[in-house]
């Protein structure tokens, strides 16, 4: 769930957390930000809105895969660890998608 | 080994909260959880009383991984909605941050990584319980940090003996203490006079299948310890991920979809981080 700044904010992003000034509501999570909520936020001196979708990991896809070997290393051939190993791979490799 | 009775270490545990290593805060919250007589409503007026710790408190309620429907804006409904286990659970884990950062960089995130997914998985299972779960999670790994504290030394060669060895830091620190710092934080918890469900739950978390009265709950808290430690966040004192204890992890019955929902909401819980501290 990245924070993206205003200035980058594109029509159809989903916001992940609302946008509020103080204990007011402006826009509800997950609303589907339009060409005139993006005015509104920049008109309002917002400097970033949370939005759906993956962050950006800090390193390289390579060196998180290596990570996670190393992680699994001693126990990857146990009862259910390759499972889990497999499902923790593709949400890695989805990060960099 | 250390050479100290368990006795003697549980003395020294339950005292350690008086130790001038700690901040006097958490000597403080510890003094005021840990006395029977105090009321909910008079917890709710200590936190009142410190703006930095209410509006930490606040935050953490309100954020996305904590996803309560609706804003939270006072102390006071916070411990209404919430109850009491929530809000000394809270107290403790904003308060361990520094400690945390300073002793064992990582351990915070750890923790509150394992209380949402803990929170998430109780509330897929349909647990009643589930705000029990959170705090329990969120202070599973708290004898960590006592011993730590009290044993600097032998812990960091008992991390580097994990490391070295291929072991995980459970199994390094029962070769050189006596116990565990999963029975140190259950003996945490029970000063602390949390229900003996999640005593439980912080005793068993590596070995589930010991559980009798909380065993789903402890095999949640298992599992979201595992599962952080294969996505790779925090730290938790060694680098290796556990093995899940396949009686726990049937137990659940958990889908890959589920398990992908859980690593997802752990992710995005590592946010608050900056949002607690650093504004
Ligand atoms: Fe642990
Ligand atoms: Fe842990």
């Amino acid at each position: 769930m990245p924070k993206v700044s205003a200035d980058k904010l594109e029509p159809g992003m989903r916001l992940a957390r609302s946008v509020t000034r103080g204990r007011l509501l402006l826009i509800a999570k997950g609303t589907e930000l339009t060409e005139e909520y993006i005015e509104k936020i920049r008109a309002m001196g917002i400097s970033a809105v949370y939005i759906w979708g993956p962050s950006h990991p800090a390193i390289p896809k390579e060196e998180a895969l290596a990570q996670l070997d190393r992680r699994f290393r001693f126990v990857g051939n146990r009862p259910y660890m390759d499972l889990l190993k497999e499902v923790v791979r593709e949400h890695i490799e989805n990060l960099y998608d | 080994m250390i050479n100290i009775s368990i006795r003697d270490l549980r003395r020294r545990v339950e005292g350690i909260i008086g130790l001038p290593t700690i901040p006097s805060t958490l000597r403080q919250i510890s003094r005021v959880i840990g006395d029977p007589s105090i009321s909910l409503k008079e917890i709710g007026e200590f936190i009142s009383n410190d703006p930095a710790l209410t509006s930490k408190v606040l935050k953490i309620v309100n954020s996305a991984a904590y996803g309560f429907p609706g804003r939270i804006s006072s102390v006071s409904h916070a411990t209404v909605l919430l109850g009491l286990n929530v809000i000394k659970g809270l107290l403790i884990g904003v308060s361990v941050f520094e400690l945390m950062q300073n002793t064992m960089c990582g351990l915070w995130e750890h923790s509150l990584g394992c209380a949402v997914a803990s929170r998430l998985i109780a509330k897929k299972k349909g647990l009643e319980g589930y705000e029990d779960v959170y705090v329990a999670g969120l202070l599973h790994d708290i004898g960590k940090l006592v011993l730590i504290l009290e044993f600097p030394k032998e812990y960091e060669q008992a991390m580097e003996e994990a490391e070295i060895k291929g072991i995980t830091i459970f199994e390094a620190e029962e070769e050189h203490f006596v116990t565990n710092h999963a029975v140190i934080g259950s003996w945490l918890a029970e000063k602390w006079l949390f229900p003996y469900n999640m005593i439980e739950v912080i005793r068993y978390h590596h070995k589930p299948y010991l559980s009798k009265s909380a065993s789903i709950e402890t095999a949640i808290v298992h599992l979201s310890d595992i599962l952080l430690r294969a996505e790779g966040l925090g730290f938790a004192g060694d680098p290796f991920v556990p093995v899940v204890s396949p009686v726990a992890f049937e137990a659940l019955h958990l889908s890959k979809m589920d398990l992908r929902e859980i690593l997802e909401e752990m992710r995005d819980s590592m946010e608050i981080k900056e949002e607690l501290f650093l504004s």
